[in-house]
Order: C-alpha cells, then sequence, then structure tokens
C-alpha cells in the first residue's frame, strides 16, 4: 500500500490496512503517496470502491477564485493546511510542502450544499429494502436520518465530484418525520461526516400529503390541534423534568433543542395554504422554522422576508399547477430574492443530489442574479443551518470544501476537475466515473 | 384511450390518396412566411452563422445566412442579441395522450394506435420550452405495445394538423422489469420477453406467408378465399416488412442484445432503444446492427436495472459510432431539454454541435423526419426556438417558438409570473 501506483490501487481494499510500518510514515509522507496516487486515479481509475478523501497540504494556484457570490480574484491562489483554508490572494506562494494542483483557466468556488436530500437513506427508490426514508407513526421527533446513513453509498462519491461538498440528508412522513442531519460528503463513518447531527427537525403541515411510511392512503385531514396539544405536552414534560421529576420520553426529549431554539424546524409546505399553516404554526409554537419547498411562497413573499424565514427551494425541475403561469416554479426564487428572503437551493431526492446546481441555472434564466444563485448553493444555506463559521465560502480558517471548475457550477457544460471537503483530496473514483473508463476501454472489435 | 385501426393499411392508402393532399392543403394554410434577422444562428449541421438570417416562406425554410436578401412583404422578427436553433424534437414524450398511456390488459397489442388529444397545457409548456416536434409512445407495460404518434405542437389548431406529414409508422416494444413485473400475466421473466416476442414473429411470419401465397394464387383463381384477417398478425407483419419503425423500451445490455438477436432472426432493424441505458456497454452491438438510443442525461438507480445508467453514456455511444438522442419521457422535462443536452458536454466533452443534435437532428431522425426538421437548412420546415442567450448558458431562456414559420410562443405575449404579480399589486394598488 506504500508505494502505490495507479495500477495497484485499482485493487486497492475499501479499508486501508494500517501497519505500524505506515503508521510511522507519519502524515505528510502518507498524504504526499495518496495524493500522488489519486492524480493517477483521476485519469485512469477502473473501480468502483470509492476510496476516502487524503489528507495533505495542497495549493491551488493560477485559477479565478470565487471567494463568495459577487467576490471574484483573477489568478489567484488557496492554501490548504491541516483541512483549513489557511491563506487565500493572489500574492501568495506555494509553501516547499504543498501538493501544487494547478488551477489556470479554472474556477475555484465554496464546495455547494444540498439542503434536503435523502442521500445515504435509500439507495434504490424502487426497491423497498434499500430505502430507509420513512418510519411509521406521525409524531416521531425521536427518529434520528443520522444513524441510519449509510457512509458507502454509491450516491455519495456521485454528488461529491460535482462540487456538491455537504447536504441535509433528512427523514420524510408523517407530521414530525424526525431529526435531519448535515454531512460533509466524506468520513469513513456518518459519525464523522455530521456537520451537524441534529440539523433540524423535520415536519409537515398537518394533513398536507403525510402519508403512511408505505405510501398508504392519504390521512384523514390535519388537526392543527393535535400538533399544538404535543408540543404543550413537550413544553409540559421539560418543565417538570427540569424539577427532576417524572419518566423519560424519547420524542419529548429530542424535541428539547426545538423548544430552546437551538435547532430550527424545517416545514415542508408548498402552496400558499400551506405556508401560511407553517407560519400560523411558527408563531403559535414559539419556534424558528425553515420552509422547504416553498411552491407558491412568492405569494407571501413579503411576510417571509418580515419574519425572516428562510425558504429551501424544492426541486425547480417539477412541473407547474394547472392555474400558474408557465415560468412560476422557475421565476419564484428571483421574486423571493427581490423581497429579501433567504434561500436555499435543494433536489429533493437522492440520486441526482449532483446536479442541486442546474436547479439554480434555472432560476437564473428567470430573474435570478448568478450571485444569488451561487450564494444560495453555498453561504446562504450555511447561515440557515448554523455552519457559516466552517463552510460556505473560501475565507481563512474555514473548513476547505472547495471545487475546481472549467466553469461556473449553474453551466451545465462544466466539468469539475478537483475537489476537496474538509481539506481532504477527493478521488474521482466514483461508481458512474469508474464504469465510463472502463467501456472507454472496450476494444472496437470485441 | 387507445383506438383499433380498422383496416389501417387499406386506410394509409386511403389517406396517402385522398387525404394527404386535403392535410397539405390545411397545413399550408396554416404557415406562414416569416425571417428572422441579426440573430446567432445555430444550423446544427452548418455551423454558426453570426448576424444570421433565417427566411421561411410557407412554412419552409427558403433561405439561411449572413447577406440573405428578405423577400418584401415578409414579416421580420428582429434577433439581435437572441440565438436561433432549430425547433427541439422531444423523442419520447407521453404527453397529449388521451386518457391513459398503456393498454395493460394484454402483453402483445400491436394493432392499436394511440389516441391523441389537443389541448393538453403540457404542450404549451413545453413549446414555452422550445419544443416543436414530439414523439409520443405508448407505454412500456406491454412487450409489444401500441403504434405512435409524431405531432408537432401547432397549438390551438385540431388534433388532425398537428399530425407530422410523412412521418413511418412506429411501434412500441418493451423488454425488463416494465412488461414482467405486470402481475398474473405472461411473461414473468426476461426469458419469457424473448419468447413473447419470438412466438408473435413467427406468427406474423406464417400469416403474412400465408397472405402472399394467397396473393399468388389469387391471380390463377380470383374466387379463391382469403384467408382469415387478423389486425395484429397484419400490424406484426407491416414490421416484418419494414414498414414501421420499432422503438424498443430496453435498460440492460442483455435484453438490448436478444432484441437484436430476435430482429436479426426474423429480418428486421431495431430503429430505436428506448432510454438504453447500459447502451454505453455494447455500442459495438448497437453499431454493428445498427440500431440507435435515445436516452435520458442522468436519470439513475430509481430500479435496480437503471442503476448502471452514467451521463457519460451519450459521449460514450456517440463517440463509438451509434446514434444517439435525448428524450423526455416527462412533461416536465421536456420544458428544459436543452439543459439535458448541455451535461453531454460536461460528462465525456460532446462538442456542442453534435450535443445539441441530441435534441434536433438525431431525435428526427430516430422517428425517420430528418428530411423535414431537426436542422436549419433550405428545404426544411421552418421550426425555431429563439433564446436569449446562448441555449446551453445558464441564464438563457426561451423567447419565442416558431413551427412552420408561425409564432406558437412569444414570451412577450405570453402569461409569465412577473406580469401576473404585477397585475396583483396594480389592483392592490387601485383598492387603496
Amino acid at each position: 500500500m506504500i508505494h502505490m501506483t495507479a495500477d495497484s490501487r485499482v485493487r486497492a481494499p475499501r479499508r486501508f490496512p494500517q501497519p505500524a510500518a505506515l503508521r510511522r510514515l507519519g502524515s505528510l509522507a502518507l498524504a504526499l503517496a495518496l495524493t500522488a496516487a489519486l492524480g493517477a486515479l483521476h485519469e485512469t481509475a477502473a473501480q468502483s470502491l470509492s476510496l476516502g478523501g487524503a489528507d495533505g497540504t495542497f495549493f491551488i494556484r493560477g485559477g479565478t477564485v470565487i471567494p463568495t457570490g459577487g467576490q471574484r480574484l483573477e489568478g489567484a491562489g488557496i492554501l490548504i493546511r491541516d483541512g483549513r483554508i489557511a491563506a487565500v490572494g493572489r500574492d501568495i506562494q506555494a509553501p516547499a510542502d504543498a501538493i501544487v494542483i494547478d488551477a489556470t483557466g479554472k474556477y475555484v468556488y465554496p464546495g455547494m450544499i444540498n439542503s434536503n436530500t435523502g442521500l445515504g437513506l435509500s439507495e434504490i427508490s424502487a426497491v423497498e429494502v434499500t430505502v430507509d426514508l420513512r418510519e411509521a407513526g406521525d409524531f416521531n421527533p425521536h427518529i434520528r436520518a443520522l444513524n441510519a446513513v449509510n457512509p458507502h453509498t454509491q450516491m455519495i462519491p456521485i454528488t461529491r465530484v460535482n462540487g456538491v461538498t455537504a447536504a441535509i440528508t433528512r427523514p420524510t412522513g408523517g407530521i414530525i418525520s424526525g431529526q435531519a442531519a448535515l454531512l460533509q460528503l466524506d468520513g469513513w463513518t456518518a459519525q464523522a461526516m455530521a456537520l451537524r447531527p441534529y440539523a433540524a427537525l423535520i415536519m409537515n403541515v398537518p394533513g398536507g400529503g403525510g402519508r403512511g411510511p408505505r405510501g398508504g392512503a392519504a390521512r384523514r385531514p390535519p388537526d392543527l390541534q393535535e400538533v399544538y396539544d404535543y408540543f404543550a405536552a413537550a413544553r409540559e414534560y421539560h418543565r417538570v423534568r427540569a424539577g427532576g421529576a417524572g419518566p423519560v420520553d424519547l420524542g419529548f426529549e429530542a424535541l428539547g433543542p426545538v423548544l430552546e431554539g437551538e435547532v430550527p424546524v424545517i416545514i415542508n409546505a408548498n402552496g400558499r395554504e400551506q405556508i401560511e399553516t407553517a407560519l400560523g404554526m411558527a408563531e403559535e409554537l414559539g419556534i424558528r422554522i425553515v420552509i422547504v419547498g416553498g411552491r407558491g411562497s412568492y405569494h407571501l413573499a413579503d411576510r417571509l422576508a418580515e419574519g425572516e424565514i428562510p425558504v429551501i427551494l424544492g426541486s425547480l425541475q417539477s412541473t407547474v399547477g394547472a392555474d400558474d403561469p408557465y415560468d412560476a416554479i422557475y421565476a419564484e426564487p428571483g421574486v423571493l430574492y427581490r423581497a429579501g428572503v433567504k434561500l436555499a437551493f435543494s433536489t429533493g431526492d437522492v440520486a441526482n443530489a449532483r446536479h442541486v446546481a442546474h436547479h439554480a441555472a434555472l432560476a437564473m434564466a428567470y430573474g435570478l442574479p448568478e450571485d444569488a444563485a451561487l450564494n444560495a448553493l453555498t453561504i446562504w444555506p450555511a447561515q440557515i443551518w448554523g455552519v457559516d463559521g466552517e463552510i460556505g465560502s473560501l475565507e481563512v480558517g474555514k473548513s476547505a470544501d472547495l471545487f475546481v471548475s472549467t466553469g461556473s457550477p449553474m453551466d451545465a457544460r462544466s466539468q469539475v476537475a478537483h475537489v476537496f471537503i474538509a481539506g481532504r483530496q477527493i478521488p474521482f473514483d466514483d461508481y458512474h466515473t469508474a464504469l465510463f473508463e472502463k467501456f472507454k476501454t472496450r476494444p472496437l472489435d470485441r | 384511450m387507445i383506438r383499433v385501426l380498422n383496416g389501417l393499411r387499406l386506410g394509409t392508402r386511403l389517406a396517402g390518396g385522398v387525404l394527404l393532399p386535403l392535410l397539405l392543403l390545411m397545413s399550408q394554410a396554416a404557415a406562414q412566411d416569416l425571417a428572422i434577422s441579426g440573430a446567432t444562428i445555430l444550423t446544427v449541421t452548418d455551423g454558426t452563422i453570426e448576424n444570421g438570417t433565417v427566411v421561411v416562406r410557407n412554412g419552409k425554410i427558403t433561405a439561411v445566412g449572413q447577406d440573405v436578401p428578405i423577400p418584401a412583404g415578409v414579416p421580420v422578427i428582429d434577433g439581435s442579441g437572441r440565438y436561433v436553433m432549430p425547433g427541439i424534437v422531444d423523442a419520447h414524450s407521453h404527453m397529449a395522450m388521451d386518457r391513459g398511456v398503456n393498454e395493460g390488459s394484454e402483453t402483445v397489442t400491436p394493432e392499436l394506435i394511440i389516441d391523441m388529444r389537443n389541448d393538453d397545457p403540457q404542450l404549451y409548456r413545453a413549446l414555452a420550452g422550445g419544443v416543436t416536434t414530439i414523439h409520443v409512445l405508448h407505454g412500456s407495460a406491454n412487450v409489444i405495445g401500441a403504434q405512435n404518434a409524431v405531432i408537432k405542437l401547432r397549438w390551438g389548431h385540431p388534433l388532425e394538423d398537428m399530425y407530422v406529414e410523412g412521418a413511418p409508422r412506429g411501434m412500441k416494444f418493451a423488454l425488463g422489469e416494465n412488461p414482467k413485473r405486470s402481475t398474473g400475466r405472461y411473461p414473468a421473466s426476461r426469458m419469457g420477453i424473448e419468447h413473447t416476442l419470438r412466438w408473435w414473429f413467427n406468427q406474423a411470419r406464417e400469416y403474412m406467408k400465408e397472405w402472399d401465397a394467397y396473393e399468388a394464387a389469387r391471380r390463377r383463381n380470383p374466387d379463391l378465399v382469403p384467408p382469415r384477417r387478423d389486425l395484429r398478425l397484419e400490424a406484426l407483419a407491416d414490421v416484418l416488412r419494414g414498414e414501421i419503425l420499432t422503438h424498443v423500451h430496453a435498460y440492460r445490455a442483455d435484453e438490448m442484445i436478444m432484441m437484436m438477436e430476435v430482429a436479426d432472426e426474423f429480418g428486421f432493424t431495431v430503429a430505436t432503444f428506448q432510454h438504453g441505458l447500459e447502451g454505453f456497454k455494447i455500442t459495438n452491438e448497437l453499431a454493428a446492427h445498427g440500431a440507435a438510443v435515445s436516452a435520458f442525461a442522468d436519470n439513475w438507480a430509481y430500479k435496480v436495472e437503471a442503476f448502471d445508467a452514467i451521463p457519460h453514456a451519450m459521449y460514450l455511444m456517440w463517440s463509438r459510432g451509434v446514434r444517439v438522442s435525448l428524450n423526455s419521457d416527462s412533461g416536465e422535462r421536456t420544458r428544459r431539454m436543452y439543459q439535458e443536452a448541455a451535461k453531454a458536454m460536461k460528462y465525456g466533452g460532446m462538442p456542442e454541435d453534435e450535443a445539441l443534435k441530441l435534441i434536433t437532428l438525431y431525435a428526427a431522425a430516430d422517428v425517420g423526419i430528418d428530411h423535414l426538421v431537426g436542422s436549419i437548412e433550405v428545404g426544411k420546415d421552418g421550426d425555431f426556438a429563439i433564446f436569449n442567450g446562448p441555449p446551453f448558458a445558464p441564464a438563457s431562456r426561451v423567447e419565442m417558438t416558431i413551427i412552420d414559420g408561425r409564432v406558437y410562443f412569444d414570451r412577450e405575449e405570453a402569461e409569465t409570473l412577473e406580469k401576473q404579480l404585477a397585475r396583483n399589486a396594480a389592483e392592490r394598488e387601485d383598492d387603496r
């Protein structure tokens, strides 16, 4: 494993053996060896067991750096050390120990965040046994996405090589679906990937399409009172428990951080009626909410802006309602942006979580400025999830989550050349790239 | 949902003799003269013309180039700052099907022809995405489905005026998970699917022989009783005669090879594999047989047979000699086919002109109408999508869609969210 060539790497097991000799080598030598191998791998890989990111000190030089929407540093460098951005600017040089990556003619962007996915919870949507998205029951605040995430899903490597470096993964269904996690898309365990193990509580507007775990008949019309009663009971529970009395209730315990305002509630709401209900729930329950979906939220843009309620846009690759103008879905983000609503993009899916920026492209074509589109993929979701000190822009001290591309991520033609997550260089050995490399080599005559 | 076409071949002859000239007359009445000047014209077959002009007379392109005179009286659209590409052809759609996509009661239903309607609002939304022609197919529940429709999105016209004159007949077949998962019905496996195909084509071959023998004998004996007529076998016999294009829903490499073997055995060629997700694994076999693939850009993992679908497939197949088109199979994707085609440049690096052909010329070739549409060339139909920027650029959108030289979508005239909100705001102002 020490003297790796591209060929030996092709047969490498998923987990690195860690002999004593290797451990003694120290992280720098390991990083150099890994990176050399990964460089070659990028060109020649033909395997489907995706490797973990490689540690090291890296210097990306010569690219146009977009630290955040609206900023632009041409011919700038970025130094990555100990997993962090150690320097960004035009006047910095590569230290002697850095692995240099030439980005001349390319662009360096902060890693993108997909704010609504089922990554790690679902592999093949039609095959029920591979899907862990929904639990039975209506009130499930104790249900945690994180501990069901398969960190070795094929979906994660495929997603991250497109520059999506972090994602919300969440349960669905019922009224309170459970706890969403915010993951950085590299790590040996889901727990190690979690930037926020409990990033948000997921809720549906009662009666707003909540279905049984196996897609059964739609539940009967909502009783909002049931939700209010549940929250009231939870508050009472915490009051009693604070006095040291009463048995533990896992559901009420899980609501604690929400009642304290530490964790926001993501409410799936589409259409004026549902969004108004969600706004009412926020007020009545005294909780911090984020709208996800948000279809038709343009009706309430001013109220959302006033209440500083962010909107995670659902898939823009959707059909419009019968009474809506043809461009309603595409034009909505621009309307919300101009009203001052904080936005983030999402796909709501798993398999094409990688292409979240293409949703933003549709919004751009119908009125959302490019800088806002980029921010709604990077710094704004970082702010919404309370991790803007860590990710979301290219600033010294932040986690080095970034990618190098031939063009804007919103441009469907752009090719991503390099990806870093937490300062680790991500191999381009995902399942799709591996199949591509394999069948490229099939002889034309046999 | 679907009507049995009685006396299909007779009907076709009748259409050719009497109805077709009538239809042509009608469609010419709908066609118009029009010119677009000063635009960037993406001809698709002959490069990009900066500051170009294209002229349409009677619905057909009569001139395209930089220094093209515009005849007096021809209305001119100012194309400055605009990009003109051929109208988009969506090679697989179920829009505008009348009440249902599948006739699932039996697994072999080639005598059926899909029924259409002209008022599906999805057609208008597709127009707003630059689509001018769609290939509408029966669903994939049946091993042998129904016959297709190729229509232009002449929104607002009677259904009869929407069919593309001169489009060959086509028939849907389906392999893999979809036809085998229908419960309580044969076949239940890919093995049974192959047998179903071979059994029916064998029947059709016998039927054809019987009729050929009858036709030959009838010359000597005009009073001979004809064989019993069978519409199902007659339709399949037309496939064997090469009169019907076969469009085969398939995902996996093995089932596509099986289908090509069956086609070879019975002497016809598979026109297209629909989706053909694993086509990139068998480019040699596809090229040798002469089958094209109408693909998805990046749809994958929704079922087991879709797990090996890679977005590089478009590039791999194209670069290794297989004709590739893209299709939407969806009232949503059809609104942004240009974004889907751009992914062929991302994954593998297809040149822009070729990526454009995925949704124009090659899609037209799938249904045998590339002599009519799919590129901006003299003699072809005046079908265009006009964008406010390069069609593959992220901030680009369709401003106007033109069919036969007639404007069917114009964003300036269309109801948009912005206009609706401005109106609402003005009303609120009035109320005060």
